[in-house]
C-alpha cells in the first residue's frame, strides 16, 4: 500500500460540518423525520421472564378512539419471515426466531402485540387495555442455573440452553503448568450493560402501494446490511426497499441488528398502506432493546520465578440472554482470540461457554471485546501478587518489542505496527510511578487508600472480509465507495458508513480531500441513503476510519488520476506524469518545484461533462469514480491506560484523581475527533465499571428500567483526561490509517478496576467483580483491617 | 364522546412568539413544542426527568419540557434552542462548544445549551466544579463531559469579555 508521509488534509485538527445543525436545533433526528398521515404504534410487552401466551384479547383496544388495529406475532409470522442464524461454526447451535413470539414469550419485556394508532397517546393507552393471558413458566436468569440438569429451556427447540462452546489450544499449556514455578489463578466477572444511546430505537416505515417500495427511515449504523435484512425478511427484492438513516443520537452496537420491533413496524405499513411511525420510549430501550457483556472469566497462568507467562488458559462464560440476533459467538470469541494482545505468550488455550438465560438478548456494544484487557493485565496484576513483584516489571518481562513484532499470536492474530512497551513506559513516566507510590504510602499512614491501575490495550479494529470468512460468520468487511465531481466542480462522495455521533462528516471529507487534492470544505460526504451511498458494510467494529476512510481515501486518488488525465491533455501534455492537483488547482512540476497551470478543477470538470468530444481517447465522459476496498483481516490499535482512584473506606466511594492514556492508533484522520472518541470511550467504560448495572431479580424481573436506576455518569463522577497521541502508521492500509474507538473502553474497565485493587491491596481485597459499586466494596471490607497496622478510622 | 371533544385551545408563548395550539390536557410541553409547533430541536431522551435532554427555558430558568404538561404553561415565556442563534450567528455557548468539540451525536446538546444558556446568566464567573455540579443534570453518552465544559469556561470567558466592551 501507498506510504506518505506528509499529507496535506490528513491530520488537521479541523472543527465538525456537523456542528452547527446540531447546535441549533437543526438537527434530523428520527422522531424529527414526519411522515403526512402516519399511524403510531406501541408494544404491548411481557411482564414476565418466561411464561406461554395462552391467549390475546385485543377487543377492548381495538374499540377505543384512533386504534386503527391490534396485531399479534401471528400475523407478523404470516406477513415476514423468520430469522435464522445457522453460520457453520462448530459448536454453535443454529437458532430461529419469529418476528414476535407466537405462543411463549422469553424475557421480561418481549414483545407480544403490537397497538396502531392514529397518535402516540391513543396506542400507549390502548395498549394498556390489550389483555394477555400468560401461563408463568420457569425461567433461568444466571448462567449457573441455566446450565443446570432439568434446566428449563430458553430455546425449546436447542438440547440445552448451551448455545455456543467452542475450545483451542496451541502448544502446550497444561505441560507448562506441571513444569512451572508457579499457577496463578484469577478471576473476572463483568456485569450486564446496556447501551444507552440518549436517542433510543425507532423508525417510521412508508410503504408506497403504487410502486411497491418500502422506505426505511431508521437511525441505523449500516443501512445496507438492514436493507438486505428488511427485504429478505419481507420477502421482498432489495431493490423494493430503500434505507435512509436521519442524524443518530448514538447507537454503540445498539443499531446494528434489525429488531423485532422495526421488522413489525415495516410490515404494518406495507399491510395498512400507511407510513407507521414508531419511537422507542426509555423503558423499553433499557429492557428490551439489546444487553452486552455479562461474562465470568477466569485464568490459570504458568509463570517462571521472573514472572514471565509460560502458559496461559482462559475459561470464560457468557450469559447471552434469550434471543440471538448474533452468532451467539460473535463476541466472546473476539475476547479469546486476542486475550494474549500486548504479551508474548505462545502456549495458550481457551474454553468459551455461551448460555442462554431469560433475559434481554446480548449484542455487541462499544468493545464487545471490552473485558479482555482487564483479564488479560488482571492476570499480570495477580502474577505480580503472588509473587512478590512488581507489577510493572511483570508486564515489562512478556510484553511485545519491535523485535517480536511482526508476531503471530497463539490463535494465529498476526501484529505489527504496535507499540505496547513503548505506550506503557510512556504512561508510566506520565504518572511518575515513584512519586504516586510515596504519595501512596503518605496517605495510607492517614488512613487514606490511594491506588494506581495500568491497563495496557492491543485493540482489535477494522475486520476485513478475510476476518468474517475465517471466523465463519456471514458478511463482508470490505467497502465500497463513490466520488463525483459536478460539473460546476463541486465535490460529492458517498461511502457505506453510517456514523451515529462519531463526526464522520469531516474526517471523511479530509480523506477525499487529500486523494483528490481539493480543500476539504469542498467536499460533502454523503452516508446513511441506500438509494445513494454504495453497498457497503457499515460503521461497526472500529473500521469507520480505515474501511471508510481508506476508500474513500483511494477513490479519491483514482478521481485525481482521472482529473490529471483530461487537465494533461488541455494543457497539451501527453501525459499526467508531472502533474498534480492541490487546492482544487492543477500544477505541474517545473524547475523542481509546483507551478500553477491555470487549469482548476472547474475547468477540467466542465471539460468532462460538457465538451465530451474534446477528451482525449479511452476517456468517458463525466468525472464518477467509485471504488471498493478489502482491507486487511485486521489492523491493531494498542495503548495504556493508567488510572489513580481514592477509595473512601467507610463509604465505598471511589473517586478518579488522574486518568492517563497513551495511545497509538496509526495515522489519525483528524485529532479533533479521534480526542473525543478516546475521551467518549474511556467514559463509557467508567461509566460501566463503577456505575451502571442491568439488575434481574430471580424471577427474571428487570428492576433497572429507567436512568434513575440504571445509573450512567455524569460530569461529577468523571474526570479529564490526559490523552498522549503516538502515532505509528499501519503498513497495509491507505495512508497507514488504523482503527480506534474501543479501545478505551477495555483500557478503562482495567485501569481503573486494578487501581482499586491497589487501593485495597492492604485490606487484602482483590476486585474480582464490577461493578465496582459503594456497595459491593462495603461488602468486601467489611470487617477487614489494613495491614499497615494503622487502624482504619471510620469503621 | 369523540378524542377532539376533550381538546383545549392553548395560547403560548414560545420564542417571543404566540401560538395557538389545541391539544389535549394530558399532552406534554416536549410533545407539544415538537409536534405540534414542528421545534424539534427539544430532544426527548427519557421522558421521565433523568437526562435533561428535552430542558428548555421557562421564562428564563431551566426546566424539564417532557415533565410539564403543555396546560400549565399558559402565560409563560418558552424559550428553546431554536432562538439561541441569533441571525445566523451563534451564540458565545454555542460557538464555544463547537470550537471546543463539545458535542458528538448532538442529541443532549440542545438541552445543554439552553441549561448553561441560563446558567451563564446568573453566575458569569463559574468554577470547573460548579459547572459540572450543573452539567450533571444533563447526561451525554458520548463526549466524556470534558470538552463540553471546557466549551462553557470558554463561553463564560467570552460573555464576560462582551460584557465589558
Ligand atoms: S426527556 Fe426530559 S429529562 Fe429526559
Ligand atoms: S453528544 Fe451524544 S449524548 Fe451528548
Amino acid at each position: 500500500m501507498t506510504r506518505e508521509e506528509n499529507f496535506t488534509h490528513i491530520g488537521k485538527p479541523l472543527l465538525r460540518k456537523e456542528d452547527r445543525r446540531l447546535l441549533t436545533g437543526h438537527g434530523r433526528f428520527l422522531d424529527d423525520v414526519v411522515l403526512p398521515g402516519a399511524l403510531h404504534v406501541c408494544f404491548v410487552r411481557a411482564p414476565h421472564a418466561h411464561a406461554r401466551i395462552a391467549a390475546i384479547d385485543t377487543s377492548a383496544a381495538v374499540d377505543m378512539s384512533g386504534v386503527v388495529g391490534v396485531f399479534t406475532g401471528r400475523d407478523l409470522a404470516e406477513w415476514t419471515t423468520k430469522l435464522r442464524l445457522a453460520p457453520p461454526i462448530e459448536g454453535l447451535q443454529p437458532v430461529e426466531m419469529t418476528t414476535l413470539p407466537v405462543d411463549r414469550v422469553r424475557f421480561y419485556g418481549d414483545p407480544v402485540a403490537c397497538v396502531v394508532a392514529e397518535d402516540r397517546y391513543a396506542a400507549e393507552d390502548a395498549a394498556e387495555v390489550v389483555s394477555v393471558e400468560y401461563v408463568a413458566l420457569d425461567c433461568v436468569t444466571d448462567t449457573d442455573a441455566a446450565l443446570a440438569d432439568g434446566a428449563p429451556l430458553v430455546d425449546e427447540t436447542l438440547p440445552s440452553n448451551l448455545v455456543s462452546q467452542q475450545s483451542f489450544s496451541s502448544g502446550n499449556p497444561a505441560a507448562r503448568r506441571a513444569d512451572a514455578h508457579a499457577v496463578v489463578e484469577a478471576r473476572f466477572n463483568l456485569h450486564r450493560h446496556t447501551h444507552v444511546p440518549l436517542e433510543t430505537r425507532g423508525c417510521a416505515a412508508d410503504w408506497d402501494a403504487g410502486r411497491a417500495h418500502l422506505t426505511m427511515h431508521i437511525g441505523t449504523q449500516t443501512p445496507h446490511p438492514l436493507r438486505s435484512q428488511l427485504a429478505s425478511r419481507l420477502r421482498l427484492a432489495e431493490n423494493q426497499v430503500t434505507v435512509i438513516s436521519p442524524d443518530v443520537g448514538g447507537g454503540f452496537g445498539q443499531k446494528i441488528a434489525l429488531y423485532r420491533e422495526e421488522l413489525t413496524v415495516a410490515a404494518l405499513s406495507r399491510h395498512l398502506e400507511r407510513p407507521v411511525h414508531w419511537r422507542e420510549d426509555r423503558l423499553e430501550n433499557l429492557t428490551a432493546a439489546s444487553h452486552a457483556r455479562e461474562c465470568h472469566c477466569r485464568t490459570r497462568t504458568a509463570v517462571d520465578p521472573e514472572g514471565r507467562i509460560l502458559g496461559l488458559e482462559l475459561e470464560l462464560m457468557e450469559d447471552f440472554g434469550a434471543y440471538c440476533f448474533y452468532p451467539a459467538n460473535y463476541m466472546a470469541r473476539v475476547v479469546a482470540m486476542i486475550l494474549t494482545g500486548p504479551y508474548r505468550i505462545s502456549d495458550y488455550a481457551f474454553e468459551v461457554k455461551v448460555a442462554l438465560t431469560n433475559k434481554c438478548g446480548n449484542g455487541p456494544m462499544r468493545a464487545p471485546m471490552a473485558v479482555t484487557s482487564w483479564i488479560m493485565d488482571g492476570t499480570i496484576e495477580a502474577i505480580a501478587r503472588q509473587l512478590g513483584l512488581d507489577p510493572l516489571d511483570v508486564r515489562r518481562i512478556n510484553a511485545l518489542t519491535q523485535d517480536d513484532l511482526p508476531y503471530t499470536m497463539a490463535t494465529g492474530e498476526v501484529l505489527e505496527d504496535i507499540t505496547p512497551l513503548e505506550t506503557l513506559e510512556a504512561a508510566a513516566s506520565k504518572i511518575d510511578v515513584a512519586a504516586f507510590r510515596k504519595r501512596q504510602a503518605e496517605a495510607r499512614k492517614q488512613g487514606r487508600f490511594l491506588g494506581l491501575g495500568f491497563c495496557s490495550v492491543v485493540e482489535s479494529t477494522t475486520y476485513g472480509s478475510a476476518f468474517y470468512k475465517a471466523a465463519g460468520i456471514p458478511g463482508s468487511g470490505h467497502e465500497a465507495a463513490w466520488v463525483r465531481i459536478e460539473p460546476s466542480g463541486a465535490v460529492n462522495a458517498s461511502v457505506g458508513l453510517m456514523g451515529t455521533g462519531q463526526g464522520y462528516e469531516t474526517p471523511l471529507a479530509q480523506a477525499v480531500a487529500e486523494g483528490l487534492g481539493v480543500p476539504p470544505d469542498l467536499v460533502n460526504v454523503q452516508m446513511g441513503h441506500t438509494d445513494i451511498a454504495p453497498y457497503g458494510m457499515g460503521s461497526r467494529g472500529g473500521r469507520g476510519a480505515t474501511a471508510g476512510g481508506g476508500t474513500l481515501y483511494l477513490c479519491a486518488r483514482k478521481a485525481q488520476e482521472r482529473v490529471l488525465t483530461i487537465a494533461a491533455c488541455m494543457l497539451n501534455l501527453n501525459e499526467p506524469t508531472n502533474l498534480r492537483l492541490h487546492d482544487g488547482q492543477v500544477e505541474r512540476m517545473l524547475d523542481g518545484r509546483w507551478q500553477c497551470t491555470g487549469v482548476a478543477l472547474a475547468d477540467v470538470a466542465k471539460r468532462a461533462y460538457l465538451e465530451p468530444t474534446s477528451l482525449p481517447e479511452g476517456i468517458s465522459p463525466g468525472l464518477d469514480v467509485s471504488l471498493t476496498y478489502d482491507p486487511p483481516p485486521m489492523t491493531y490499535s494498542n495503548a495504556t491506560h493508567a488510572c489513580e482512584v481514592e477509595v473512601e473506606i467507610a463509604t465505598g466511594r471511589v473517586s478518579i484523581d488522574r486518568y492517563v492514556v497513551t495511545e497509538d492508533c496509526g495515522t489519525v484522520l483528524n485529532p479533533v475527533v479521534v480526542r473525543g472518541q478516546q475521551q467518549g470511550a474511556v467514559a463509557m467504560g467508567l461509566s460501566g465499571a463503577l456505575f451502571e448495572q442491568v439488575i434481574y431479580d430471580e424471577s427474571g424481573q428487570n428492576l433497572t428500567a429507567t436512568l434513575a436506576d440504571y445509573l450512567v455518569a455524569t460530569a461529577c463522577e468523571l474526570p479529564d483526561f490526559e490523552i498522549f497521541p503516538m502515532n505509528t502508521p499501519n503498513r497495509r492500509t491507505p495512508a497507514g490509517i488504523k482503527g480506534m474507538s474501543e479501545g478505551g473502553v477495555m483500557g478503562s474497565i482495567g485501569s481503573v478496576a486494578l487501581a482499586v485493587s491497589d487501593a485495597l491491596a492492604p485490606f487484602g481485597v482483590v476486585v474480582e467483580q464490577l461493578p465496582i459499586s459503594p456497595q459491593s466494596l462495603r461488602t468486601a471490607l467489611r470487617g477487614k483491617r489494613p495491614e499497615t497496622g494503622e487502624k482504619e478510622r471510620m469503621e | 364522546m369523540k378524542e377532539t371533544d376533550y381538546k383545549v385551545t392553548l395560547s403560548l408563548i414560545v420564542n417571543g412568539e404566540t401560538r395557538n395550539v389545541r391539544v389535549l390536557p394530558q399532552r406534554l410541553l416536549s410533545d407539544v413544542l415538537r409536534e405540534d409547533l414542528g421545534l424539534t430541536g427539544t430532544h426527548v431522551g427519557c421522558e421521565h426527568g433523568v437526562c435533561g435532554a428535552c430542558t428548555v427555558l421557562v421564562d428564563g430558568a431551566p426546566a424539564r419540557s417532557c415533565l410539564t404538561f403543555a396546560v400549565q404553561m399558559e402565560g409563560h415565556e418558552i424559550t428553546t434552542v431554536e432562538s439561541v442563534a441569533r441571525d445566523g450567528e451563534l451564540s458565545p455557548l454555542q460557538q464555544a462548544l463547537h470550537e471546543e468539540h463539545g458535542l458528538q451525536c448532538g442529541f443532549c446538546t440542545p438541552g445543554i445549551v439552553m441549561t448553561f444558556e441560563a446558567y451563564l446568566k446568573e453566575n458569569p464567573t463559574p468554577s470547573t466544579t460548579e459547572i459540572r455540579d450543573v452539567l450533571s443534570g444533563n447526561l451525554c453518552r458520548c463526549t466524556g463531559y470534558q470538552n463540553i465544559v471546557a466549551a462553557i469556561l470558554k463561553a463564560a470567558a467570552t460573555l464576560r469579555e462582551k460584557g465589558v466592551e
